[in-house]
């Protein structure tokens, strides 16, 4: 074998090995979870139609003109616990502005252990039983809680990845109602429930 | 000239080994894991004296799964399934206690959860009918993990270990024919 052959092998076993090193990195490492650009800031809220615990078909396009928070969670996740509280004070002290909280459920525990628990965490806004295309259509909600401020124009504001501090939601909550112009407001509809 | 094409032709196979062995490894999708079995030592049992087996799971640094006993109907317990093939039993399963964890952001509410590491025991025995030989056992770790601030949803890590079947052997030391006397040791 002369020295061309030498160096081509040489060469492309070089490729070979960036190759293989290159496609293994590209993958998330344990615990690492790599975000779709899908849902991000400045981007539109992807409308989607879900059914809330009451039975009723309802779409997130049902509330434009209002501000959303859009929370995933589930039955199992201890800090979505730990929030659900701050959502239904939020709702209560922004409603009058234009502030709607949305639960989304992610879980598979059954529409009845779904509506058990949030009868005993008092949540005074819609839960909808979730599902994994509404998450893919939102980048994937590969950990719990997830959320997503939405201004009244239908623009995410903010993602929320995990357990923040409740004034961390106020602020976002602020700036999607900040967004509001009175025509805006005006157009804002009552949901369909 | 022939020799660089030879060359050529090796250097391109390598990189298609490579490729290969690369895409291989993500062709199925991959999600992350946060708990890992340890190897299990290699267990041996004759029929009719169990064997004490231990399992050994690490949880990755920085995140903690419930335990078996989480304290809420909620909280989905960390639970050990087992399907050893018929000549073997699996029973006795033994979950640790799980420590205390309180979030910071939630003092009143502390979670009972296993981090680092923990072992789950369990007794392991040969049927009478089990001839001597090496026994696979597979099953799964159902768990579900968290951090300090996310939850991930419930994930199923694979167990799986191996069990030789000891000849079985009579106070004399030679071996016992069940046939002849099937309750000896009941």
């Amino acid at each position: 074998m002369n020295r061309n052959a030498i160096v081509i092998i040489v060469v492309m076993a070089a490729v070979a090995l960036m190759l293989f090193a290159g496609v293994r990195m590209a993958r998330p490492r344990a615990g690492v979870v790599k975000l779709s650009p899908v849902g991000k800031n400045g981007s539109v809220a992807p409308d989607f139609e879900l059914q809330s615990l009451d039975g009723k078909p309802m779409r997130l396009s049902d509330f434009r003109g209002k501000a959303v928070l859009l929370n995933f969670w589930a039955t199992w996740c201890a800090p979505c616990k730990i929030e659900m509280p701050w959502f239904v004070d939020l709702q209560k002290q922004y409603a009058s502005q234009g502030l709607q909280v949305i639960g989304v459920a992610m879980d598979d525990s059954g529409e009845e252990a779904i509506a058990k628990f949030a009868k005993q965490m008092a949540v005074n806004y819609p839960v909808l039983i979730g599902k994994e295309a509404v998450g893919d259509a939102y980048g994937g909600v590969e950990f719990l809680p997830t959320t997503f401020i939405i201004d009244r124009q239908g623009k995410v504001v903010d993602r929320v990845f995990g357990l923040v501090s409740r004034s961390e939601f106020e602020d976002g909550i602020k700036k999607a109602l900040g967004g509001a112009t009175p025509a805006a407001q005006a157009s804002a509809k009552e949901p369909a429930r | 000239m022939r020799s660089a094409r030879l060359g050529f032709a090796a250097g391109f196979v390598l990189a298609l080994v490579a490729a290969g062995a690369a895409m291989d490894d993500t062709a199925s999708p991959q999600t992350p894991s946060w708990v890992t079995p340890l190897p299990v030592a290699k267990i041996s049992v004759k029929s009719g004296k169990p064997a004490k087996l231990e399992l050994r799971f690490k949880v990755a640094d920085g995140y903690h799964i419930n335990s078996n006993q989480p304290g809420s109907e909620l909280l989905i317990p960390t639970k050990l399934q087992l399907n050893p093939p018929t000549d073997i039993g699996v029973g006795s399963i033994t979950y640790p206690k799980g420590h205390d964890l309180t979030l910071a952001i939630a003092p009143d509410q502390p979670l009972n959860v296993y981090s680092g590491g923990f072992t789950i025991t369990a007794k392991v025995s040969a049927m009478r009918t089990a001839s001597p030989g090496k026994y696979k056992v597979h099953g799964q770790l159902k768990y579900q993990a968290c951090n300090d601030r996310s939850c991930f949803p419930p994930k199923l890590a694979p167990v799986d270990f191996e069990v030789q079947v000891l000849k079985r052997t009579s106070a004399s030391g030679t071996a016992h024919n069940p046939a002849q006397s099937p309750h000896a040791h009941n």
